[in-house]
């Protein structure tokens, strides 16, 4: 009994080591940043940092982490530095428990520049950059064009790039469709890779709110930005179901402004001051009617 | 009230007599001129505290976020319920013809307009901007309890002071040239009050005819005031609080406070004035059969309002009335229900107790519990919101009224007091002139 | 130390990317630097928040919408005149074709208290005053505990509002529910009303009161606060008028909330900005609202804390806390 108890100490022990411990696929490891870390890739990385990573891992250098656990890591820790390109890269996209994933929120590159500007509290670090990627296998200036089939009740969008004078279909590369939201991006259907033809057909859902009219803003981006650099379009289509719902304050209600009381409670109200006052201000005359009799007869 | 006045009375020799007795105690007395020194300073002390709270604000008090209505409006409720018996006792019975009333009746409607007049005071002194009230009729939402209550006090009060006017100006024409014992501002006062009063048929006709439109007006109006008082309470969603049976169990509460205060004032009035003649140990062995009455009533609502939700236990509920039953407010619950309502009915089923001495000390003790039982209706629900009480100081978690708060609450006890005295002192507190009727009448039918 | 006399500035634009620690700090030493504070003011209008770099100097540093710190010329400053009037007119009207919705996880929330700190921090209110607080919540003896943020509900028939006698405190047509303190009377008939306990009074002079004096009264962010009147959460709908989540949603480290707008069913993650659509999430993590039975149809909705990450720790007494 006292050695399965000790079994399951050591089980549950060993649980928590793997547990901690984040592994990363060789493949994705060996990644590298596409571009050179430079002093105004480190810039735009500080500023992403603040805004995305600072609340919860703190300033690089200082251990002034949140409190979780586990603790975030900080960013110039041995721990931090120790990943390479690659695995920070997967971490910041894949995420993990707490650590949130930016697979949707940031782009590549972006993600590239927060390692950039991490990589700046690390003296011995040096950069491997990535090597050009197979010329022809990938075009540069793609233009995307979208558009929506109404008939299949799709949103098809069609990818070229300017070889020369040519316009010529982007076959094989991964786009992704947004629509856009008051607050952020909203992820529509997966991301997919064009045809032979340079064609994405993406399943739009047939309820997703638009404006008035069933305008819906889509954003579409190419998701592999080392073969192709920042691509992304943008167009106003009528995909959406067309919502204009009243303001909320439109029906009369108890607590609405005074000018949207309930009818009978604006009736109820009236009528009880109105007779009440008004028999007030008939006896107050009845003093004065008291008043003139008397003057009368003194006379 | 009969509509038709016979004016004989005025030449009926009994009238000299009874307006002298009336009369004899009006005026500034060496025993007036104390007391209003004594309240009169006492209130500055108050006025005092209440500078404290303009300067600092409500943290001067015990309330917080949890208990944010505290004294000040359990002085209010109470005020307002207080207040009522002048509708009770001149209206009601007197329109179903208990002519017993007739000499209570005045003071009743000094009650009515003395704790109605501070009743809106009190609602002001709890605001955190008083200075702001004109918002509520620049801004006034109907659908607010409120803005009713304002609608509703203001009314009350009116009709209260035109109910004790009215029926005022005959006796004031009456003391005309039996006043010399008075000061002259008081003479010319009563003279412009009078408004030419004559004795004439007409003007008779003209007064009985206002008077029972008043009477009738206030029935409604005062329902509304303590039924629109009790919602500001009801129409929130708290335990404790949300119960369709609030505004009766306020009307009835209301009588048995109105009706201690009526028979306490009783009292004083008739040993201080030496008035005995027309307080009569009758009036007293009626008021505590009223008393009885009203009482009775009450505790019917009470052991509505607490069996029901006692026998269910709902969650909520349960913790509330666990805090008054056992808890935190037993004591205080139990002396209330206990010494402010069992016992005096049970005292005064027996016509022993029903004696003016013995009538005043259970007044007393009913109109002390009968304040107590206002603040035991506001203070413990808000102890228990439905979300718990967490990270707040530990001052925020327990409503502890602080000296303040008790002094100014005090004050306006020592208003309604003085304002009290005031219209006892320096006007006739018994009807001059319907007792002279009835005096009157009675000889009349006698020598028949 | 010099730095903390930096972070001690009101710096409330820089909220959402969380300088919550020296928030901390903030309180903590506002009695050395309230001076500093105070003369760096708190005029916040716009997203746009300065502070004083030192004093004296010709230049201030400004924190701009997009986040980037740059130097302006103090005297640019000047010029700046926010009319209360318009203050007023568009706090009261809301934002037109919205209705503003949150969604709060509590698998995810482990008490980190930093939205209440951001909020706090913003609104300028003292340690224990609640616009929004995180509550131990336990349903009965042998359901879990969990950890509750518990903001206004900004209800669809809100209680509070229906009692208010001045219609200082109202709903707007994109759904919030704010107060006005310039016209609230303060007679609390609202916090009695309320069965969340969402509101708050100011029954002392509010924490930055001297430092407030003269900044325009902004009824989207109730400041500066007013003695004697009531104050609560507002969905901090100056930032929402800028399209940015509101503070609290911004400064949660763990992604509890999401914040959205339900005529375009979507919400956004303040951690991690990933936007989802609202209906979705609801119905996948059997969203629910906050005491449906009293019919005053909140718009914040909890998803229960179910498959939660970590252990349950209250390490916080919250009762003797503060």
């Amino acid at each position: 009994m006292k050695r399965y108890f000790i079994l399951l100490i050591i089980v549950r022990f060993s649980l928590q080591l793997s547990a901690q411990e984040w592994v990363v696929a060789p493949a994705d490891a060996a990644l590298k940043s596409p571009f050179a870390f430079t002093d105004s890739t480190r810039k735009a990385g500080e500023a992403i940092y603040v805004a995305n990573c600072k609340s919860c891992h703190g300033d690089p250098g200082k251990n002034n982490a949140i409190q979780l656990v586990p603790i975030p890591p900080d960013a110039a820790s041995v721990k931090m530095q120790a990943n390479t390109d690659g695995a920070m890269h997967y971490k910041l996209i894949q995420g993990r428990g707490p650590m949130p994933s930016f697979k949707n929120t940031l782009s590549s590159t972006d993600l590239w520049r927060v390692i950039s500007f991490m990589r700046g509290y690390n003296p011995k670090y040096v950069q491997e950059v990535a090597l050009p990627t197979i010329a022809g296998a990938a075009a540069q200036n793609v233009s995307i064009k979208l558009d929506w089939n109404k008939a299949s009740g799709q949103v098809e969008a069609s990818l070229t790039s300017l070889k020369g004078q040519v316009s010529q279909p982007v076959a094989g590369a991964e786009v992704k469709l947004f629509a856009k939201r008051y607050f952020g991006n909203l992820p529509v259907d997966e991301a997919r890779k064009s045809d032979a033809a340079g064609k994405v057909a993406f399943n739009f859902p047939k309820d997703l709110p638009g404006d008035s009219i069933g305008n819906v803003q889509l954003i579409v981006k190419l998701t592999d930005e080392v073969a192709y650099g920042e691509a992304s379009a943008e167009a106003t289509l009528a995909v959406g179901v067309p919502t204009n719902r009243p303001a909320l304050t439109a029906p009369r209600a108890m607590w609405g402004v005074l000018a949207k009381a309930p009818i009978w409670l604006i009736f109820a109200y009236l009528l009880a001051v109105l007779t009440a006052w008004g028999f007030i201000a008939y006896v107050i005359s009845q003093i004065k009617a008291i008043y003139r009799a008397g003057s009368k007869e003194q006379l | 009230m009969a509509s038709e006045v016979n004016t004989d009375f005025l030449q009926d020799k009994k009238l000299d007599s009874i307006a002298a007795d009336i009369l004899r105690p009006v005026g500034i007395t060496q025993g007036f001129v104390v007391w209003m020194g004594f309240l009169g300073i006492s209130l500055m002390g108050c006025i005092y505290a209440y500078s404290i709270q303009w300067d600092k604000g409500l943290i001067v008090t015990g309330l917080r976020d949890y208990t944010s209505w505290g004294m000040y409006i359990a002085n209010f409720v109470f005020f307002v319920a207080t207040s009522l018996v002048g509708m009770l006792i001149s209206s009601i019975l007197g329109l179903i013809g208990f002519k017993w009333v007739k000499p209570i009746a005045r003071i009743a409607e000094i009650i009515a307009v003395a704790f109605a007049a501070v009743a809106g005071l009190v609602i002001i002194i709890d605001m955190g901007h008083p200075e702001r009230l004109g918002n509520v009729f620049l801004y006034g939402r109907i659908q607010s309890p409120i803005v009713w209550d304002v609608t509703v006090v203001i009314t009350y009060l009116t009709i209260s002071i035109l109910l004790y006017f009215l029926p005022l100006i005959p006796d004031l024409a009456i003391s005309k040239g039996r006043m010399n014992h008075t000061p002259k501002w008081l003479q010319n006062l009563y003279e412009v009050m009078s408004v030419k009063w004559q004795h004439t048929p007409e003007q008779y006709r003209l007064l009985m005819k206002a008077i029972r439109i008043l009477l009738i007006l206030i029935i409604p109006t005062a329902f509304a005031i303590h039924t629109v008082t009790s919602w500001l309470f009801a129409v929130t969603l708290r335990p404790g609080w949300d119960s369709t049976i609030f505004g009766p169990y306020f009307l009835t509460g209301a009588f048995v406070a109105g009706s201690a205060a009526v028979v306490i004032v009783m009292y004083f009035v008739r040993s201080n004035y030496k008035l005995d003649k027309y307080l009569t140990n009758h009036h007293f062995d009626m008021m505590g059969k009223l008393l009885v009455l009203v009482s009775i009533v009450y505790l019917y609502f009470n052991i509505n309002e607490y069996l029901v939700p006692a026998y269910k236990m709902k969650t909520a509920e349960a913790i509330h009335l666990h805090d008054l039953f056992v808890g935190e407010y037993a004591v205080m619950f139990w002396s209330v229900q206990l010494l402010g309502l069992v016992l005096p009915i049970i005292l005064l089923l027996f016509s022993f107790f029903r004696k003016p001495f013995s009538m005043l000390i259970i007044s007393i003790v009913v109109l002390v519990a009968a304040w107590f039982k206002r603040f035991l209706i506001v203070v413990p629900t808000q102890d228990h919101p439905f979300l718990p009480k967490q990270y707040v100081p530990q001052a925020w978690m327990v409503y502890q009224p602080t000296v303040i708060e008790t002094a100014i609450t005090v004050g306006t006890l020592l208003l309604v007091l003085i304002i009290i005295t005031i219209l006892v002192k320096f006007f006739p507190v018994i009807p001059i002139w319907e007792m002279a009727e009835e005096q009157h009448e009675l000889d009349h039918k006698s020598q028949k | 130390m010099s730095q903390n006399s930096k972070d001690a500035s009101p710096d409330h634009g820089n909220l959402e990317h969380g300088s919550t620690n020296s928030r901390r700090d903030f309180f903590k030493n506002f009695g050395l630097f309230g001076a500093v504070a105070a003369a760096g003011g708190a005029a916040i209008y716009s997203g746009y928040n300065y502070e004083e770099t030192k004093p004296g100097a010709n230049f201030v540093r400004v924190l701009t919408a997009d986040n980037r710190i740059i130097e302006v010329p103090k005297e640019g400053f000047k010029d700046i005149k926010v009319d209360l009037n318009q203050l007023q007119k568009q706090g009261r009207e809301g934002l037109k074709g919205h209705r503003f919705v949150m969604v709060i996880d509590l698998a995810k929330c482990r008490n980190a208290r930093k939205c209440i700190t951001a909020c706090q921090g913003a609104h300028h209110l003292r340690p224990h005053e609640y616009h929004i607080n995180t509550l131990v919540m336990q349903e009965s003896e042998h359901t879990a505990p969990y950890f509750m943020p518990k903001p206004c509900q900004h209800c669809d028939n809100p209680p509070c509002v229906a009692v208010c006698p001045v219609d200082a405190t109202f709903k707007r047509q994109d759904g919030i529910v704010l107060i006005d303190n310039e016209r609230c009377i303060g007679c609390r008939f609202c916090i009695a009303a309320c069965p969340y306990s969402a509101r708050l009074f100011h029954w002392e002079e509010p924490l930055m009161a001297e430092a407030d004096k003269g900044t325009p009264y902004n009824v989207e962010l109730n400041v500066p606060q007013r003695k004697g009147t009531i104050s609560k959460c507002l969905f901090s709908s100056d930032r929402l008028r800028e399209g940015k989540l509101p503070y609290c949603v911004s400064a949660c480290p763990n992604g509890v909330y999401y914040f959205g707008d339900e005529n375009q069913d979507s919400v956004t993650n303040g951690t991690t900005k990933e936007t989802f659509r609202l209906s979705e999430l609801l119905k996948v993590n059997a969203g629910y609202q906050l005491m449906p039975e009293l019919g005053t149809k909140p718009r914040v909705y909890y998803l229960p804390a179910k498959n939660r990450l970590f252990e349950f720790k209250d390490d916080k007494d919250p009762v003797k806390s503060i």
